[in-house]
């Protein structure tokens, strides 16, 4: 019976892996259908490509974590699959090097399964996580390293290779703070310093936090990247909250996201102009609101069933391929594909807190809901950012938008959750907990030593 | 800890509702207000990429269609292209992204595009296969006739315009200058110079001069006064002029002469064929200005020519009857067609043809039908009356002195057709310029041929922009160009009036 439960698993991921390899095909030949009128000349290579990337992927999982949930993957590969059309839609150079991207994608996530066997192995990094997250965070504003584009200064250039660290250091901000907060749980929650009625723990324990915290504040100030900060914040006070089940963190939370946004609001002209454009774009139309305003234009021309993939314009939005992919999917895919794509997200989210729940570790439970909660506020501050809910903050949507950095961290963070949700299956005895590649190393390395010792 | 993670997730689902319940926002509640913005050119984007039926001529050149864009990396998918450059510019017009479209291409923009509802709901059937369901447009202009007009005109700046006399079916219309489309239906950004500086030239090339500009129009104006005293019975065939040199009308000193100061007088016929000028200056004071001014607006002046292209421009005759009582010396200077009398090129065209055609002349169109994409006809034009602008005995007289015209007076020189048909015309030769300055006119012709069986109606106009043209005559300079065109159209234009279909069939 053990050994069904992960073999159904597993049979089931292969099911809708493969739909989605089918989907993102056909989503491809009609792209091409609908502006050109022929079938894709690289139909049959892009096929095999999709697909054997998808295998990898599905095999390294029935390899390395036969427990793990079992829609996750398929989700994560349909929402890529339907991104990357889009994005070969827009531009044939961009497709190119996304297809690059996604292959380095399929690879990160095989060796993290890979590398982190088992999740505990994480809690002894905690720091070097922290130290090297704050590290990837504030390495833009290193001079000659760092660069800005697009107004946001969240950018690395090493060789040849340039890349979004914070992409990574949100992963290893989620490992540190689930770690340290497993750890001190009970005495940050027993605090002892009490004011009016909250009591707060005592500042020593707060002091990694607070460093985290002060991390995100310099990313919006130094980096005025908005969008990350927001959601560096909300990892944090979410995991608090969820540690310590004390409402008052969430309070005291919104409080100073309130006196933050506040502050942030007087202080910073960016700021100031992305509330207006928020609030009012149209009287802005020829300089800083034409890009959301195409995009509404755009969602609009698409409307309840779409244009269809390859015969609207989502080109006419600047930058369409990234921050605002979201509209242009809306728009040839319509309110039908737009709904699907966020139902897409809802079933991952929904995932990784049902990892969250069943869980049975501290550490495990909270790095499930921190990366949860980051995939889902990073989708929520983009996806609202186009559609006007928030003011808009250029973060990458997960899966889809145009970029390497955004991949491949998602890749990991996805690989990360397996591993949480392969990780409590073997513990309830689901599957049969193996030995990890790791284990079986040091069991031949006892193995042999007793050998030699007998044979001595 | 699972009960804060529960509304975790309740918080999350709650915040992802937030966004569908937006998108459908954007997507259904407010979308047709999003769509009629504007600033939202999507409509038109998506028009521009649509596919778009040709524009062939009644002899079947294709003279606009659609091309696939090559370019890989280029947003539109075709490019529209006029194959035949300059020459039809001013019916085809030109289509662009961002500077709208005129001509046909804006006429018959929703026959092109597959957008009228005959089309649509023949096309409803194929909603799943996106046929191309683009109209093609037939024009009665014919692509051999611009040629020989565009060949005659040599350069020189002015308008030839030929119709059916029967029908109204304008048959050629090309004027000097004129300008390339495709210079303009660019996708690149160079549309808005180039329509820039064509708007900027002087000479006005965006304009088609044959119907949307006016010129004094000399001589050929008599064709309307002697129609209106005829009429009146102010003087008959009978009448006889003496032969003058000098006339000084009512309440003025400055005498009237004939063209070259030259004594002039006659027969009635001959009058008109020699085209003296004292001889209608008098009638048209004897008739006097309400007659005068009512019998023009008989011919359709004061009004726009109804024409299916847009802008046409409207022929006057420069005065009220008001304004004339109180200068008969104007009066009679208009009566020949000078002063600020002013007529368009194709309505001139149009008054030969009513003369041709028993008194009847016919509203000018230019589009013979519209087809489906599988060739099927759409739509074919009806032939209508514009105005009835004369008796038909006063047609039958004036068709016998534009004979003469022609026989023995200002056209002789020039307008003898190919196989010995004989046509019927009137030169004029429009003095622009004031005693003692530099000599400026036009030179104009409008005729008809056959005179006995007609068929076909030309006006030529070459503007009198240098000395070449200002020292010659209608006759001299027109005439040659009429003759050309109406050889040609005689050749192609059969004896019984068909429907004008094009010689090959649509694709």
């Amino acid at each position: 019976m053990d050994k069904t439960l992960g073999t159904l698993r597993r049979r089931a991921e292969l099911g809708l892996v493969i739909g989605a390899g089918i989907i993102t095909s056909g989503a491809y030949t009609l792209a091409s259908l609908g502006e050109n009128s022929s079938i894709p000349a690289r139909i049959v290579p892009f096929l095999l490509f999709v697909m054997s990337l998808l295998l990898v992927a599905h095999i390294a999982v029935r390899y390395l974590a036969r427990g793990a949930d079992t829609v996750m993957l398929p989700v994560a590969a349909l929402l890529h699959g339907i991104g990357y059309v889009m994005i070969a839609r827009l531009s044939d150079r961009l497709a190119g090097l996304q297809a690059t991207w996604s292959f380095v994608a399929i690879v990160a996530f095989v060796l993290t399964l890979l590398v982190v066997e088992r999740v505990s192995d994480l809690v002894r990094y905690q720091y070097t996580a922290l130290a090297l997250g704050v590290g990837l965070l504030l390495l833009p504003l290193v001079p000659g390293v760092g660069f800005a584009s697009g107004g946001a200064r969240i950018w690395v250039s090493i060789g040849p290779i340039n890349f979004q660290p914070g992409e990574f250091a949100k992963i290893l901000l989620a490992i540190f703070f689930s770690a340290y907060l497993a750890d001190r749980r009970e005495l940050i929650r027993e605090g002892h310093v009490r004011i009016g009625p909250f009591t707060f723990p005592e500042l020593r324990h707060l002091m990694p936090i607070l460093v985290a915290w002060g991390a995100s504040v310099v990313v919006m100030v130094g980096q005025r990247d908005l969008g990350s900060s927001l959601m560096f914040f909300t990892l944090f006070v979410v995991l608090l909250w969820v540690a310590t089940e004390k409402t008052s963190y969430l309070v005291v939370g919104l409080g100073l996201f309130a006196l933050g946004a506040v502050v942030a609001y007087n202080l910073f002209d960016h700021v100031q102009t992305r509330v207006s454009i928020w609030l009012d774009p149209w009287s802005q139309y020829t300089e800083s609101g034409y890009q959301p305003i195409q995009a509404l234009f755009a969602m609009a021309n698409g409307g309840m069933t779409g244009s269809g993939l390859g015969l609207g314009n989502p080109s006419s939005i600047p930058a369409a391929h990234n921050d605002f992919i979201f509209a242009a999917i809306a728009e040839e895919l319509g309110l039908v594909g737009g709904t699907a794509v966020l139902a897409g997200f809802v079933l991952i989210v929904g995932a990784g807190l049902r990892t969250a729940i069943r869980a049975h570790r501290d550490f495990e439970k909270l790095l499930a809901v921190g990366l949860t909660t980051i995939l889902a506020v990073q989708t929520f501050i983009i996806v609202g950012g186009v559609l006007r809910v928030v003011p808009l903050t250029g973060v990458t949507l997960p899966f889809m938008s145009y970029g390497g950095s955004s991949l491949v961290a998602n890749y990991v963070l996805l690989a990360l959750l397996l591993r949480i949700s392969d990780s409590t299956a073997r513990s309830v005895h689901e599957v049969p907990d193996t030995a990890s590649l790791a284990e079986r190393w040091a069991q031949r390395q006892a193995r042999a030593r007793v050998a030699a010792k007998v044979m001595s | 800890m699972n009960s804060r993670i529960r509304h975790l997730s309740l918080a999350l689902i709650a915040l992802f509702g937030v966004l569908f319940i937006q998108l459908q926002r954007w997507q259904v509640f407010d979308r047709s207000e999003l769509e009629a913005n504007p600033r939202n050119n999507r409509l038109t984007l998506r028009e521009f990429n649509s596919p778009r039926g040709q524009i062939i001529t009644a002899d079947g050149v294709v003279i606009a269609q659609s091309v696939p864009v090559t370019d890989p990396e280029s947003e539109f998918k075709y490019q529209r292209e006029y194959p035949e450059g300059d020459l039809f510019a001013h019916v085809t017009g030109y289509y662009t992204l961002n500077y709208g479209s005129t001509q046909l291409e804006r006429v018959y923009s929703d026959v092109l595009a597959g957008k009228t509802a005959a089309q649509q709901i023949a096309s409803a059937g194929d909603l799943f296969t996106r046929d191309d369901t683009s109209g093609t447009v037939i024009t009665t202009v014919r692509a051999d006739l611009q040629r020989v007009a565009r060949r005659e005109l040599a350069g020189r700046i002015g308008s030839v315009v030929a119709i059916d006399t029967r029908t109204g079916a304008v048959l050629a219309m090309y004027s000097n200058p004129t300008y390339d489309p495709n210079l303009v239906a660019t996708h690149g950004n160079s549309t808005g110079d180039v329509l820039l500086a064509l708007q900027e030239d002087p000479e006005k090339p965006l304009l088609a001069h044959t119907y949307q500009e006016r010129y004094m129009p000399g001589s050929t104006f008599k064709i309307l006064t002697t129609s209106i005293v005829l009429e009146t019975g102010t003087i008959s065939e009978a009448s006889v002029f003496p032969e003058e040199t000098e006339w000084t009308p009512p309440n003025t000193d400055n005498p009237i002469q004939n063209y070259g100061g030259k004594p002039c007088g006659g027969d009635m016929i001959i009058v008109f064929a020699r085209s003296c000028n004292i001889p209608f200056a008098q009638t048209a004071v004897n008739v006097g200005p309400d007659a005068m001014v009512n019998g023009v607006r008989a011919f359709g002046l004061e009004e726009k020519i109804p024409f299916e292209l847009p802008g046409a421009a409207t022929s006057t005759f420069g005065g009220t009857a008001e304004s004339f009582k109180d200068s008969l010396a104007l009066l009679a200077i208009h009566g020949f067609g000078q002063g600020s009398v002013q007529m368009v090129p194709m309505h001139m065209a149009l008054i030969s043809g009513a003369v041709a055609n028993n008194g009847t002349m016919m509203r000018p169109y230019v589009v013979a039908e519209t087809r489906y994409n599988d060739g099927r006809v759409l739509s074919r034009a009806s032939q209508n009356t514009w105005r009835q602008v004369m008796q038909p005995a006063t047609a039958a007289t004036l068709n016998r002195f534009m004979q003469e015209v022609v026989n023995s007076g200002t056209a002789s020189c020039c307008l003898q057709l190919a196989g010995g048909i004989q046509a019927a015309a009137k030169t004029g030769t429009a003095q622009l310029n004031p005693e003692g300055e530099e000599e400026r006119s036009h030179a104009w012709i409008t005729a008809f041929a056959p005179a006995d069986a007609p068929r076909i109606a030309v006006a030529v106009m070459l503007k009198g922009v240098d000395a070449e043209i200002s020292a010659g005559t209608g006759g001299r300079l027109a005439g040659p160009i009429a003759k050309k065109v109406l050889d040609a159209a005689l050749k192609v234009i059969p004896a019984t009036p068909s429907e004008t279909s094009p010689t090959t069939s649509a694709p």
